[in-house]
Formats: C-alpha cells, sequence, structure tokens
C-alpha cells in the first residue's frame, strides 16, 4: 500500500502537470479536488481515468462514478488495492 | 444592424443543398449513423458524416480535377452554391469573406512527423479566397471553438453595418478525422445513440461532418430575414466546463437581443446549442430563465447534423432562417422528457403556422465563450448602429526573443537561445506567479498568460462584462495540435489525453486570461498568415462600441515548435 501511495503520486506530479512537486508534497490523506489540496479540476479527473486504465487496467465509465474514490491518493489507493486486475 | 441573408446552401449528411437538408428536417430524418469508417474512428462510434466519394467527383467537376482537400472541397462546392443562386460565378463588388472552423484540414497531420502546409488553417483559407478571386485583406479566418460559426456571422453583420463592405460569404466548416473523435471520446462527452439535448435521458453529443454558406447584404430584402443583433461573452470559469450559473450565455442573449431592440415577448423560439451533454443543456436552461426567455419554444438542431463545430452556427442559423420563412418552429427529434434544472418549452413535433418573426440562436464552447444573434423577419426599422467609440492603446507588452516588454522597458530577459520551456518557468518566477495552473497550460496559452498578466499590471480593476480580449496567430493551436496527433498516431486513438486535446483549439488560451482576470466580454480568435494589426484594431473598436467594453486586449500570440512571438496591447474608451 505505501509502495502504491508513493508511486500514485508520482505518477499525478507527471500526468497532471503538478511543476515543482515532490511526492512529499501530496498530504495523503487530502482532498485532490477543489479550492482546499491540489485543487484539481474535471480535466485532472479524466486524466486519472487513463491513469487507472493505463496503468492499473480498471475502466471507469461514469466520471461521476470517480467522484468518491478520486478524493484523495488514498481512496484511490484502496480502491486500487481492491480492483486491480 | 439589419443585414440581410440573400442566399445559402448547407452540405451535410442530409445533403449537398439548403433545401434537401430542410425537407429531411420537416421529415425528422436524421443525418447520425454508426459509422465503422478508419478515416473517422478507431472505434466505431455514432456521427453525422458526409459521404466522401459524392463530395469527391462534386468537387472534381466544379474545380477541373483541381487537388483540394475535404475542407476546402466542401467550401469552394457550398460557396459556389451560394453565390449562384444570386446568377454570381465569383463575388462582385467589395465581399468580405469570413470562414469559421475549429479543425480544417488538421488530418494533415496523420501518419507523419512534421506540421505541413496544407494543415494551417490560413493554408485553406488562401486557397478557398483565391478560388473566388478575394484578396487576402478582405479574407478573415475565426478558429474560436464551437461559436465560431456564430463569430463569423456577428462580425460579417458588423463589417456591413458599418459600411465597411456591402456583402459578404460567411461559410463554416468542419470534418472529422480521428483527431477529433479521439478527443471527444477522452472527454467521454460523446453518446453512443443519438443525442437527446434537454432530454432527461441525455448521455452526450454526436459528432457531425458539416459545411454551410451564406451570402449577406445591406441591401432591404422584403420579407428577408435579417441579422439585427449579435454578441460574444465569456464565462471565464473554466476552459472546457460551461459555466455553473449560466451568465455568460445570459449576457451575450441580452446584448443581441438589446441591439435587435426585441423584447423576451417579441421573441417567438431560441434555437439553442443544445449538444445534449449534462453540463451544456444544464447550464443553457439557466441562461434561458436570466434572459426572460422560459416561456419561448426552445430547439435543438443537433439530433439532425450532430455537434458539426465550426460549422454549427452557421448551418443551424439556416435552418432557423428558412423554418422562420415557413412559419415554422423545428422540433427536438428525441425529446421525451425534460431533464434540466430550470424548466424550458422543448418539443418533439414540429410547430407549423406559428408566429416566427424574432429567432435567437446562440452557440457556446471550450475556452468558456459564448455567442448569440438575432434573427428577424420583416426588420422594419434599422436601428442605427452604434458610433464608434474613439479608442486608444494605454499598455504594450511584447514577448520575443527571450524578453519581456512592457512599454519599452524590459522586465525580463534571457539568452535568446534558451529553450522555450526554461524561458518561460522563469519568466513566471521572475512575475511572481504562483498560480498551479500555470503548468497545466500548452505553450501558446504560457505565452498569453504572461503576456496579459504583464500588459495588465498597471490597470485599474474593471466590470468584467467590460473587457475583452481579441487575438490572431498564425499558427492556431498546431503546435499542441502535433502533440495530440503523436499520441494517437504512437499509442493508439484510445491514449488520446484530454489534458492536451482541449488545448487544441487556440481560443483556449484566450479562455485561461479570462478566467485569471474575470474578462467576460467579446472573445474573439483569428488566424492570418499576417499580422495586420489595423484591421484587428478596427474590430476590437467595432466590438467595444457596440458590447459597451472600456477595456480590451488586441493583438498578435503565437506559439510552434518552440518559436513564439506576443505582442499584446490594452486598449481603452476611457
Amino acid at each position: 500500500m505505501e509502495e502504491l501511495v508513493k508511486e500514485l503520486k508520482q505518477q499525478l506530479i507527471d500526468e497532471l502537470n503538478l511543476e515543482e512537486m515532490t511526492p512529499e508534497d501530496i498530504d495523503t490523506e487530502a482532498p485532490l479536488f477543489g479550492d482546499e489540496g491540489l485543487g484539481l479540476d474535471s480535466i485532472d479527473a479524466l486524466e486519472i481515468i487513463l491513469i487507472l486504465e493505463r496503468n492499473y487496467g480498471i475502466k471507469i465509465e461514469n466520471p461521476a462514478e470517480g467522484k468518491e474514490i478520486f478524493y484523495s491518493v488514498d481512496t484511490l489507493a484502496r480502491y486500487i488495492e481492491s480492483h486491480r486486475a | 444592424m439589419r443585414v440581410f441573408i440573400t442566399s445559402d446552401n448547407i452540405i451535410s449528411a442530409l445533403g449537398f443543398t439548403t433545401a434537401e437538408n430542410f425537407a429531411a428536417i420537416t421529415a425528422y430524418r436524421s443525418g447520425i449513423a454508426l459509422t465503422a469508417d478508419k478515416h473517422i474512428s478507431a472505434t466505431p462510434v455514432m456521427a453525422a458524416t458526409i459521404e466522401r466519394t459524392t463530395l469527391e467527383e462534386r468537387a472534381k467537376a466544379l474545380t477541373d480535377g483541381g487537388k483540394y482537400s475535404p475542407v476546402e472541397q466542401l467550401l469552394i462546392l457550398s460557396i459556389t452554391d451560394t453565390l449562384q443562386q444570386q446568377h454570381l460565378t465569383r463575388p462582385e463588388g467589395s465581399t468580405a469573406l469570413i470562414l469559421s472552423t475549429t479543425k480544417g484540414n488538421v488530418a494533415a497531420l496523420g501518419g507523419r512527423n512534421d506540421i505541413p502546409d496544407e494543415a494551417f488553417l490560413s493554408h485553406t483559407a488562401r486557397r478557398v479566397a483565391d478560388y473566388f478571386g478575394i484578396a487576402e485583406t478582405d479574407t478573415y479566418l475565426i478558429s474560436n471553438a464551437c461559436i465560431s460559426g456564430v463569430s463569423a456571422l456577428i462580425m460579417a453583420a458588423r463589417l456591413i453595418d458599418e459600411g465597411l463592405y456591402s456583402k459578404a460569404i460567411v461559410a463554416g466548416c468542419d470534418v472529422l478525422s480521428p483527431f477529433i473523435t479521439s478527443g471527444f471520446l477522452s472527454f467521454k462527452s460523446v453518446s453512443p445513440q443519438c443525442c437527446r439535448p434537454y432530454d432527461a435521458a441525455r448521455n452526450g453529443l454526436n459528432l457531425g461532418e458539416a459545411c454551410g454558406s451564406v451570402l449577406l447584404t445591406s441591401e432591404y430584402t422584403p420579407g428577408g430575414i435579417a441579422i439585427t443583433g449579435g454578441s460574444i461573452t465569456n464565462d471565464a470559469n473554466h476552459i472546457s466546463g460551461p459555466s455553473r450559473t449560466g451568465d455568460g450565455l445570459f449576457y451575450a442573449i441580452r446584448h443581441a437581443m438589446d441591439e435587435a431592440g426585441v423584447t423576451p415577448e417579441e421573441v417567438d423560439f431560441v434555437n439553442a446549442h443544445g449538444t445534449a451533454t449534462a453540463y451544456n443543456d444544464e447550464m443553457e436552461s439557466k441562461a434561458i430563465h436570466l434572459a426572460r426567455l422560459q416561456q419561448v419554444p426552445v430547439d435543438s438542431l443537433k439530433p439532425y447534423f450532430g455537434h458539426t463545430l465550426g460549422a454549427s452556427g452557421v448551418i443551424e442559423s439556416i435552418i432557423c432562417a428558412h423554418a422562420m420563412q415557413q412559419s415554422m418552429i423545428p422540433a427536438t427529434l428525441h425529446f421525451e422528457q425534460l431533464g434540466v434544472p430550470c424548466p424550458i418549452v422543448v418539443e418533439a413535433t414540429h410547430r407549423t403556422g406559428v408566429r416566427t418573426d424574432v429567432c435567437v440562436k446562440t452557440a457556446s464552447g471550450f475556452g468558456g465563450c459564448n455567442a448569440a444573434i438575432v434573427l428577424q423577419k420583416n426588420a422594419s426599422a434599422n436601428r442605427p448602429r452604434p458610433q464608434l467609440a474613439p479608442i486608444h492603446a494605454i499598455a504594450h507588452c511584447r514577448i520575443a526573443g527571450g524578453e519581456i516588454v512592457l512599454d519599452g522597458q524590459t522586465l525580463f530577459s534571457c539568452d535568446p537561445d534558451t529553450p522555450f520551456a526554461t524561458f518561460i518557468r522563469e519568466a513566471y518566477k521572475a512575475i511572481d506567479g504562483n498560480n498551479m495552473k500555470f503548468y497545466k497550460m500548452s505553450d501558446l496559452g504560457k505565452t498569453a498568460y504572461i503576456a496579459t498578466e504583464v500588459l495588465l499590471q498597471k490597470t485599474p480593476t474593471f466590470v468584467p462584462t467590460e473587457a475583452g480580449i481579441i487575438l490572431a496567430n498564425r499558427s492556431a493551436s498546431l503546435d499542441t495540435d502535433r502533440r495530440h496527433q503523436d499520441i494517437i498516431d504512437n499509442e493508439g486513438e484510445a491514449a488520446a489525453a484530454p489534458a492536451v486535446f482541449v488545448y487544441t483549439l487556440p481560443n483556449v488560451a484566450a479562455g485561461e486570461v479570462c478566467i485569471r482576470h474575470k474578462i467576460q466580454g467579446e472573445n474573439t480568435f483569428f488566424i492570418g498568415d499576417t499580422y495586420q494589426p489595423d484591421r484587428l484594431e478596427r474590430y476590437a473598436r467595432s466590438a467595444m462600441s457596440r458590447d459597451g467594453l472600456q477595456y480590451c486586449i488586441v493583438g498578435w500570440c503565437d506559439f510552434l515548435q518552440g518559436r513564439y512571438l506576443a505582442d499584446l496591447k490594452l486598449f481603452t474608451t476611457k
């Protein structure tokens, strides 16, 4: 799980162009979207869907489903753990 | 403003003439079908496509076997039909050509690594203008996402109203390719069924191909349909998602109706954008309420044509004009049950024999842009146009060769050979930038963002609706277009990245600026081979006078494969 959390943070930094951030800067429990936390938006959500498909073989068809799964790095990692192909 | 439509043509999945297209709509026939054509999409999609063999044959016959891309073929065929109805083969007198497209001949990028001449929008514009013998100085091309067609009609009407031209040809065109379909699929906004605007069961849009053209004139045409008002605005909210309040579209509708001098009670129907994505339709219902048009029938033509992008504003306006002549309000095909937060009047059957004197036509698009025009039958009075206000530049920012210069003073400089990525990052730090979103922008977006950040340094605060941005460049978004095409060429169409695709529209760079500085007025992006500041400033003056703008950013912003140039001025009427 710890490995996965670290790996996810690096993927978010690379794929979402979070310039000048390191995995240590991302709070595992903090919200990814909205004004607090990383301040990601709907385009980032679509990019996270791509990360899940490409890197973990997990398909999310309806972006609305992603809301709870994408709440934080922690919820994302838990979802991947239980759905990994 | 009172500018008449004298003749028109539509080429779409529903036929090669306006008559064929109108007959199909009257008969509730849709052009949307499942297509497995690999030139459209790797995976089968529901789309409204134009039969290419017929197109090719007709274009060849007309141009003596000339070699033209599908977009050029469509534009030449469509404009020829529109002119022939006026017994013309070439335009006569002072005629402007205003083209609208989002992606033009972008398919030329497929299966190669470079950017060929044919992929430039200005190349397409030049070939079409040359065919009809129209000079470069009389040719304009607007690429402003999905409002492009309505924007082009507004601009043409303004040029004629102000006496710069007696006639104008407006032509909008877009064709589909894996470039476009893969991008919309990555946005999860494409429906696997026929789209159902405003319906509770709607689940996305269908893409479509089309070309439409109109000949506009200042000459009074008894019983004719005239454009009597128009306005362009921005949500200043998000680069791809529509406003959550509908305020931007509402401002466009209100300005257009004010210019036309019509009240909500006088509007007979609204032909909206109606893409059938959840958020677009929701936003439109809010804007329609804000404009007090909730009692007025609203329809969307997308279930017939699909979303035809840069052509949509032109072809849908043409259908509105013909429907008005027939005293008919077209139905929204496949509509069953209303599913938008603010109740509006949508119908599944055509209304016939009704009053159709006034129509409001709207469009909205990526980059937060909105546009509205008013079409009128028997418009008796020609409301005098506003006196064009004098404008003057109060700031000038230039970014070129590793330097950022404001009003002749160098604010930042580095070695001119410094790679763009390093230059722009250091420049951003130097101006104390701390917006995380900056790093996600395309390089065109970053250039526009920093240039305006510097340009507006000393500007007093302004009312959002009283500020605008009018930009031009040569390369449109080709730098990002190349990136998007590389991804789908190398990794497959399913690998298309939304964060890249969203920047394959040049006006999204302007949209970033609108969000940052809360600019909600006129926003238009022109594409041309050369920077013609006089013409751009002339247009800015017109837009500023008509919509009461106090400030407008005007200029050139280009980025292509590491080469960049921004030259922006801030104009004011104060």
